[in-house]
């Protein structure tokens, strides 16, 4: 068999707030079909390299290709467009919208979009509306929130906001998900409903994913790849297993374990 | 005498009310829905008005004239006089036009602006827009304004009773735009607008070319106040820049908003009726309060009293899926069921 070419190619990226360098040269594939995890201490630059190939920031320098495509300084709303969605650490859901809207909103090249057609062309939106809805309450049902439908976002618990954002990125058909901590302050039942959605959209939806995640346990037990990431670069890759026998992120980890400190 | 003199006030009013119902509609489009903090109402009032006014309005007596006017005369012009003030709907169209093309160019200049520095931004350019008619004396007249605006459909009624007719006239447009405002914010492309208001990053990451939807509602909320202000330029039939005036034209507008019920377009109406009522109504009260400044002091107590009380407005927001879909929706929102309280 071929070596699977990259869906995403990231090379010597850099990203300078100031004087920081929150980036720095980071290079990295991620194969397509695969959960990759990456993980680092704090301040290894794993948001902001979202951040960046997401086309929330602006890259200080370096590529980034998406299914061969340059997309690096792309505005979000582009990114998404190429099937490349992202969510983020902290929730950001809608508060004064509802579940079902939060979920609708999502598709893309919504008819209703458009002002023209809302005014004159309704049955054509009706039909699309019908079609979303369907779409969103499928969605719904796998992440067992559908009784929280008519619910406003606003008024969900962090653990069913979590679950929400990941049902945004479904609604969306992508065909790769970044997700920022999704275990996050989620509790021990919730956090196993968001582990099998992802792997339920990883194998039936053929959804390749990248997931930043300080829970050792869950990047483990989900991921099939992992990536170390320190000081803003690539440190480290490999399996689950390779990646717990690395010395090199064991010093990253707790610090320069075998660099001579007093 | 006594019934005539109270239905005539009553009409009167209503004309009123409907002109700042479309203003307090306009608005909403652009703070209800999407969140745009627009403190330049007047800019759009005065464009519509002088618009309207200077396409349809004879030039006036040379010794009345400041200085040089162009004063169109849309009314007068034969060809157009097809039996019916045709002229009417053409100048109306020209004002939406008008609006549209200044909306766009400010909302370019000004729609990447967050919140506040919008509003700094909008109130500075509609306090230009009312200098420039001030001061280029050529463009309408100055200080002095343009007067004997004409009337539509003024010849089918005696003068007298002229104000019966111009309310229907209000009422229609003013239904038109309600029902198509209804329709584009209970659409997808609602949903969007107040995906925007929510959180403009995640609707970002959910893919919505947020800056081109801002520009969308700034331009529909800005034709909108323009349609308002050619009305109010034909019911009062005179205009100048103090008409333009901040606290009349944009921030009476917005306490209506916020009174009635921002997000909810029969609130934004009757936003208009309640303040516009204790406006209209207070003129009224002896000696001291009927002052002006007494009279804005209570539209004031007005708005602190809803903030308090109803800090979404008398009606709130109402909770829905889509209306198309029409399932499920607008369920009125539950007291304390504001997320954000």
């Amino acid at each position: 068999m071929a070596v699977p070419t990259p869906i995403l190619e990231v090379r010597d990226l850099v990203k300078d707030f100031g004087g920081v360098r929150a980036l720095d040269h980071c290079t990295l594939d991620i194969e397509p079909g695969h959960i990759t995890g990456i993980i680092g201490p704090n301040g290894a630059g794993k948001t902001t390299l979202f951040n960046v190939v997401s086309g929330a920031m602006r890259p200080t320098g370096g590529s980034i290709a998406f299914y061969g495509r340059r997309i690096e300084g792309w505005g979000m709303h582009r990114t998404f467009g190429l099937g490349l969605v992202r969510t983020f650490q902290i929730p950001r859901e809608m508060q004064r919208m509802t579940v079902m809207e939060n979920l609708m909103l999502v598709p893309a090249q919504q008819m209703g979009e458009k002002l023209w057609a809302s005014w004159f062309r309704p049955g054509r939106v009706a039909q699309d509306e019908d079609r979303i809805s369907t779409q969103a309450r499928d969605v719904l049902e796998m992440l067992t929130l559908s009784h929280l439908a008519d619910e406003y976002a606003g008024n969900l618990s962090g653990g069913q906001k979590k679950l929400l954002e990941l049902g945004r990125t479904l609604m969306a058909e992508p065909r790769m998900v970044l997700l920022d901590e999704p275990g996050a302050g989620v509790n021990r039942t919730l956090l196993r409903n968001i582990s099998k959605s992802i792997l339920l959209a990883s194998a039936e939806r053929n959804v390749t994913f990248a997931i930043i995640e300080h829970d050792m346990g869950f990047v483990m037990a989900m991921c099939d790849q992992i990536i170390v990431m320190a000081n803003g670069a690539v440190i480290a890759k490999g399996t689950p297993t390779e990646i717990q026998n690395n010395p090199l992120v064991m010093e990253a980890y707790l610090g320069g374990l075998n660099r001579g400190s007093p | 005498m006594e019934l005539a003199g109270v239905l005539n006030y009553l009409v009167g009013f209503f004309i009123m009310v409907g002109i700042y119902g479309i203003f307090s509609l306009g608005l909403n489009v652009q703070w209800g829905f999407t969140g745009l903090f627009n403190a330049g109402i007047a800019g759009f009032f005065a464009l519509g008005a002088y618009t309207t006014a200077l396409l349809t309005t004879p030039a006036p007596d040379a010794a009345q004239v400041e200085d040089f006017i162009f004063g169109g005369n849309l009314a007068g012009l034969p060809y157009l006089d097809w039996g019916i003030d045709f002229w009417f709907i053409l100048s109306l169209a020209a004002v939406a036009l008008v609006c549209g093309i200044v909306a766009y160019a400010v909302g370019r200049l000004t729609l990447r602006l967050s919140g506040d520095y919008l509003a700094i931004a909008t109130l500075g350019i509609a306090e230009a827009v009312r200098l420039m008619f001030l001061n280029e004396k050529w463009i309408a007249n100055g200080s002095k304004g343009l007067y004997r605006i004409p009337e539509f459909l003024g010849d089918l009624v005696s003068p007298a009773n002229y104000d019966y007719l111009f309310l229907v006239v209000v009422l229609v447009v003013l239904a038109l735009l309600y029902l198509a405002v209804q329709r584009v914010v209970n659409s997808p492309w609602g949903r969007v607008l107040r995906a925007i208001r929510e959180d403009e990053v995640a609707a970002q990451s959910s893919g919505k070319d947020v800056y081109s939807f801002k520009l969308q509602a700034f331009i529909l909320g800005g034709i909108i106040m323009g349609i308002g202000g050619a009305l109010y330029a034909h019911h009062v039939r005179f205009i100048s820049p103090i008409t333009f005036d901040p606290l009349l034209a944009t921030f009476v507008i917005w306490a209506m908003l916020m009174v009635g019920g921002s997000g909810n377009n029969r609130g934004a109406l009757l936003g208009a009726f309640v303040v516009w009522g204790i406006w209209s109504g207070t003129q009224f009260l002896p000696w001291f309060f009927a002052d002006p400044n007494f009279r804005f002091f209570m539209i004031g107590v007005l708005i602190v009293g809803v903030i308090l009380i109803r800090p979404g407005g008398i009606l709130g927001e109402t909770r829905r899926v889509s209306r198309v879909v029409g399932a499920s929706s607008h369920t009125p929102v539950k007291e304390g069921g504001n997320p954000k309280e």
